[in-house]
């Protein structure tokens, strides 16, 4: 794992060490806890697979280290279209900018460029392309596979929260209080 | 757009609308004085009317133009959100309900930016990805088992200028149309009849349309006769009776 530049899954580790998934799972194990919170490394389960990683709050450190230019960072707009797509993939452009209201072209070209997302194919021939995340994606996240997100609906307004953002909407005018 | 460019008062232009007709500056002082009711005016039908007639425009008057139609189209939209303090203007139900769509639509994607909001806590620039990214086999250990001297001997090994390919083995090929007539009237003149297929046999395609046309050519000047008795057969070339011989 200190070597491997990727997460390595269970049956991989398998393969490299020779040994049931038994031992191998308590040897993750053993490895675990040799590398609590007082270490500099943690052992993690990522994008389907293991990684031995330096702890989270040294990242800022790992940061300077590489000294990633500030471009690499997402825009809000991005993240917003990675979170639909994370939650409804695998889904086409119009269906992103239908839920998003706005259009997706450049945005999805960018997550493209990026890795973070990929080609899942056509519902139906002559129909539009569809997307889906990709391990990089997990990765960078720190996920341990595709559908490893917290519900949608812990992010879902409360009865309150929705009655806000009516009211909101009233006091700039764009709603008539009758219909509200 | 077509014709002369005409420089015109586009104030005047006018208009055969279901609501109005006339130019267009009278139009403009009704809208503004609230006799005709913008939200009534269908924007897409006066457009279509001042920018699709026949009328050529100058840039500056097409400019002017756009500029009023613009306009025109943001206070028909201001009255229609409802910023006109009027208290007589009645909201538009359709537009009511596109609001409350988008106000809906909006509670619809709260979730997904507060989504994606999590995901800016779990961005890997802010230290997700904290290990060895190096491919394997990113370096080669077998080069370090050679000195210097041996690595800068093979690169003067690779830095020499190949030889220049030898084009030695591209003959051009030269087909001579007078020498194969001359072999065919030799052939007919020993035996009488040729085989067009033993003529071109071992032949590449060059050599057999050129022996065609050569064939073509005794039979077009009356020293040859052909017959090709199955489609796509072969030919045979004959010599002529002695009567049509000198035709």
């Amino acid at each position: 794992m200190f070597l491997s530049p990727e997460p390595l899954s269970l049956v991989r580790l398998c393969e490299l060490t020779e040994a049931a998934p038994g031992p191998v799972q308590r040897a993750l194990g053993e490895l675990a806890a040799r590398h609590d919170a007082s270490s500099g490394l943690e052992l993690a389960e990522i994008a389907g697979g293991w990684v031995l990683r330096t702890q989270a709050d040294l990242g800022p450190v790992c940061d300077r280290l590489r000294a990633r230019p500030p471009e690499e960072r997402l825009s809000p707009a991005a993240l917003e279209t990675l979170a639909v797509i994370a939650y409804l993939e695998p889904i086409s452009r119009p269906e992103i900018a239908r839920v998003r209201g706005v259009s997706a072209e450049a945005t999805v070209a960018s997550l493209l460029e990026r890795g973070m997302i990929e080609e899942a194919g056509r519902a139906q021939e002559g129909g539009a392309m569809r997307y889906r995340t990709t391990p990089a994606f997990q990765e960078r996240f720190g996920l341990k596979g595709p559908g490893d997100l917290p519900p949608i609906t812990h992010f879902e307004l409360s009865g309150a929260e929705a009655e806000a953002v009516h009211q909101r909407l009233r006091d700039a005018g764009h709603l008539s209080d009758e219909v509200a | 757009m077509s014709g002369t460019v005409r420089v015109a008062d586009p104030l005047r232009l006018p208009l055969e609308l279901d609501l109005f007709e006339g130019p267009l500056d009278l139009l403009l002082t009704l809208v503004l004085r609230e006799e005709i009711e913008l939200a009534e005016l269908p924007l897409r039908d006066l457009v279509a009317a001042t920018l699709d007639g026949d009328e050529a425009w100058d840039s500056p008057t097409t400019g002017e133009l756009v500029l009023l139609l613009c306009s025109l189209a943001e206070l028909k939209a201001r009255r229609l959100v409802g910023e006109d303090d009027d208290e007589d203007f009645a909201p538009d139900p359709d537009a009511e309900l596109v609001r409350e769509r988008l106000a809906a639509q909006l509670i619809a994607f709260a979730p997904f930016q507060r989504a994606g909001v999590w995901l800016r806590t779990q961005d890997g620039v802010e230290g997700a990805v904290r290990y060895r990214r190096v491919p394997l086999e990113a370096g080669d250990p077998s080069l370090t088992r050679h000195a210097p001297a041996e690595l800068a001997d093979a690169l003067a090994r690779l830095m020499v200028a190949p030889p220049t390919p030898s084009l030695g083995h591209m003959n051009r090929q030269r087909v001579n149309v007078g020498e194969i007539v001359a072999e065919l009237r030799g052939a007919l003149r020993r035996s009488g009849q040729v085989s067009f297929d033993e003529m071109t046999n071992g032949t590449d395609r060059l050599a057999q349309g050129m022996t065609l046309i050569a064939c073509l050519e005794l039979a077009r000047r009356g020293e040859a006769q052909l017959a090709q008795p199955i489609p796509f057969g072969d030919i045979t070339v004959r010599r002529p009776s002695q009567g049509r011989a000198g035709a």
